[in-house]
This record gives structure tokens, C-alpha cells and sequence, in this order.
């Protein structure tokens, strides 16, 4: 199984710093994937001692198991899981990687996570759709933005699925939660929990300081929070 | 700017989160009969919504909003802000003791603006969605966006 990754940079950039930058995410891949067997993450699972960056990886979703009040919690699958958090981290990577090259202007997307930094053009933000829940051809609403990661949870795509480490069970009444913020890592984490959370999702969506979300019903309604507005 | 590079590998696996597909209930049931506010209504019940501060901080204000009627109860709002981050919302049932209600987010409508969905077709760059595999991908919002950029 293949996670298709789009990297867009608008800059004059040295191609071989492209190169470095899918060569961290197959690092990434490669150290925290759960479905090779002996993955520094599986060796952890087992009690190995992680690297740096595994460890600050793992205490960055302890510090987000606490914020969500366990609703985002890399146990939550019976085995020790942080990808929910890792594809945001990863492209945040992978951005510092292309800026460190010179790109300021740079749209990345991998498995529905988006991060954007700058323009598309001079004076013309990147536009960040958000995917329509029952209509493959359509968005539900659109993001202006320039600096911004955008993760979406949601249960509407063939195989999808996010367990509630509290009851056990899918969520539900929510189509998808959509968390835009200045981390893509977190706003991965937090759009896991408020999905997980089900229909006091929205609500504790509010309390996210400078992460706004949007968040998609089964009977048809839209609740976005304050700061998603200043976004549309 | 004059350059664009742009570039699309698959890189395997554990980017993805593990999934199975999810039915999707309809939320309400029949809501309860709730009875007429009183006009001297007994000890309201206070719900809160459990947050946390994090790194908030300046002056502690709270305010108190209308008086809410939904399909489901009469409830007001409580927020306060700490600075200028919302750190807690009550809601203050006035409904009646024993009525469950099965609001959905009621404590959140003043808080949270709701609108109808709607299906868009404007031109966009690229797509924030539920996690899909490389299967779905080629069937995917994202991976028309990709083709029809080249």
C-alpha cells in the first residue's frame, strides 16, 4: 500500500533538495511504519529504547492524549500507533527541508493532509479545498491561505475508520472534522480526536486557541469555529 | 517566482492511518417531551464542557447569551475567555430536572456559526481530506487536481 504524495514549489529550487525531502518522508516511513516488522516504532512497541526523534515524536502525542483528553491516543489500537500524528509531522519535515533550499512557496499534500506555505502567484494565496463528504467531485468549502496545514478525519472514505479509545466504537452523527492551524502534526491529532469525540467534536473544536475547524454532520450541517472565518 | 517543480512518487505504507469502513448511524432519535419553561423553573442544570487553558492568559471575563430553543431543550449559554481564548462553555438547562436532552451541541450553537452544506465547484489547488488509500486515490478529488495540472 502507497500513500501518494504531491510536493508543488513555485520556486527556482535545486531539484536535488526534492530529493532530500522524500528522503525523509521514506525515513519517516521507514522508522515508524506498523506494518514492517522491525520498524524502530515495532522495536519500541516492544521495548526497545527510541531514538531522539522517536522519543520527542512520542512525547509530542503524549502532550496531544492530554490536550484531547485521551481522544487522540497512539494506543488506541492495541499497539503503539503515532501515525495519526506522523503524516502531518512528516510533511512538516519535508517543508523545512524545501525552505531550507530557498522554496517560500510550496503547496505539499499526502493521504488528505495539505500543508501550503506562501502563494500560488504573486498576490494569490494557495486554495485549500475541503473534500465534499458525499460527492467525490466536489468540495464543501475552500481555504485562502499562506502559511496553514490542513488535516481532515472523517468517516466517508472506503476504509476509513476511527475508534473512540473511550467506548470502543466509531462515532456518531459526524461526517468528517477538518482542523486547520500553524502545525500540520497537531491539527492531524486534534481533527482525530474532535472526530473521535463524535457530536461534542464541534464544541471542543472552539477551544483550540489558533487551530479552527469545520465540522461536517450526518443530517447535513456545517459548524465552523470563529477562526475558520478570517480562512473562507 | 519563475520556477515550478513539481513531483509525485508514492511512498510506501505507515503514512496511513489503519481503517475500515464505518456505517454511519443517523444521529437523533425521538426526542423527549420537554415540558414548557416555568415560569419559576427549579434548580437549573448546569452542564459543562470540560476544557483546558493551556497557555491562556489576561483578564477572566464571562458572558451570558440568550436564551436558546432547540428541537430539544432551552438552554443559555455561559462562556468565558481568559484573554481573548475561550476556555470554558456552560450551558444552563432551563428545561426542567429529568429532562434528558439530546441536543447536539447545543451548548456550542452561539459559539460555533452552522450552515447548510454545500457541493462547490471552484478551482482549487489541491484537497484536505479523509485519509484514502493509493486505491481511492485514483479515484480521488486530489488525483483529478493532479492530472489536470500535469
Amino acid at each position: 500500500m502507497g500513500i501518494p504524495i504531491g510536493i508543488d514549489v513555485r520556486d527556482d529550487v535545486d531539484p536535488r533538495a526534492l530529493d532530500r525531502a522524500f528522503d525523509h518522508l521514506r525515513w519517516v516511513d521507514a522508522t515508524f511504519s506498523t506494518y514492517v516488522p522491525d520498524s524502530e516504532i515495532a522495536r519500541v512497541d516492544s521495548g526497545a529504547e527510541p531514538s531522539p526523534p522517536v522519543r520527542a515524536v512520542l512525547a509530542r502525542c503524549d502532550a496531544l492524549r492530554r490536550r484531547t483528553d485521551g481522544r487522540f491516543d497512539v494506543h488506541a489500537n492495541g499497539r503503539l500507533d503515532p501515525s495519526g500524528y506522523v503524516k502531518g509531522w512528516a510533511l512538516e519535515g519535508a517543508a523545512a527541508i524545501l525552505a531550507d533550499a530557498g522554496a517560500r512557496n510550496l503547496c505539499l499534500h499526502a493521504g488528505g493532509d495539505v500543508l501550503v506555505r506562501g502563494e500560488r502567484a504573486p498576490g494569490r494565496p494557495w486554495r485549500v479545498g475541503i473534500q465534499h463528504p458525499l460527492r467525490r467531485d466536489r468540495v464543501a468549502a475552500v481555504l485562502a491561505a499562506r502559511n496553514l496545514g490542513v488535516a481532515t478525519s472523517g468517516a466517508y472514505e472506503r476504509g476509513a475508520h476511527i475508534i473512540d479509545p473511550r467506548s470502543g466504537r466509531p462515532p456518531e452523527g459526524v461526517l468528517s472534522v477538518t482542523v486547520a492551524g500553524p502545525d500540520l502534526g497537531t491539527a492531524d491529532a486534534y481533527a482525530t480526536a474532535a472526530f473521535a469525540m463524535g457530536l461534542e467534536g464541534p464544541g471542543w473544536t472552539a477551544t483550540l486557541g489558533d487551530y479552527a475547524a469545520l465540522t461536517i454532520l450526518a443530517d447535513g450541517r456545517v459548524l465552523s469555529t470563529p477562526g475558520l472565518d478570517r480562512l473562507l | 517566482m519563475t520556477g515550478r517543480v513539481v513531483a509525485r512518487r508514492a511512498v510506501p505504507a505507515a503514512l496511513a492511518t489503519v481503517a475500515v469502513a464505518a456505517l454511519l448511524a443517523n444521529v437523533r432519535s425521538r426526542p423527549p417531551v420537554i415540558p414548557a419553561p416555568r415560569v419559576t423553573p427549579p434548580e437549573p442544570e448546569v452542564r459543562r464542557v470540560s476544557t483546558r487553558p493551556a497557555t491562556a492568559s489576561g483578564p477572566v471575563r464571562t458572558g451570558t447569551g440568550r436564551i436558546v430553543t432547540t428541537p430539544f431543550s432551552v438552554i443559555q449559554v455561559r462562556v468565558t475567555l481568559t484573554g481573548k481564548q475561550l476556555t470554558r462553555v456552560e450551558t444552563v438547562e432551563l428545561s426542567g430536572t429529568g429532562a434528558r436532552t439530546q441536543a447536539i451541541n447545543a451548548h456550542a450553537e452561539p459559539i460555533l456559526r452552522e450552515e447548510a452544506l454545500k457541493a462547490g465547484t471552484a478551482r482549487i489547488d489541491v484537497v484536505s481530506g479523509a485519509t484514502y488509500t493509493s486505491e481511492s486515490y485514483r479515484d480521488s478529488l486530489q488525483s483529478a487536481i493532479d492530472r489536470a495540472r500535469g
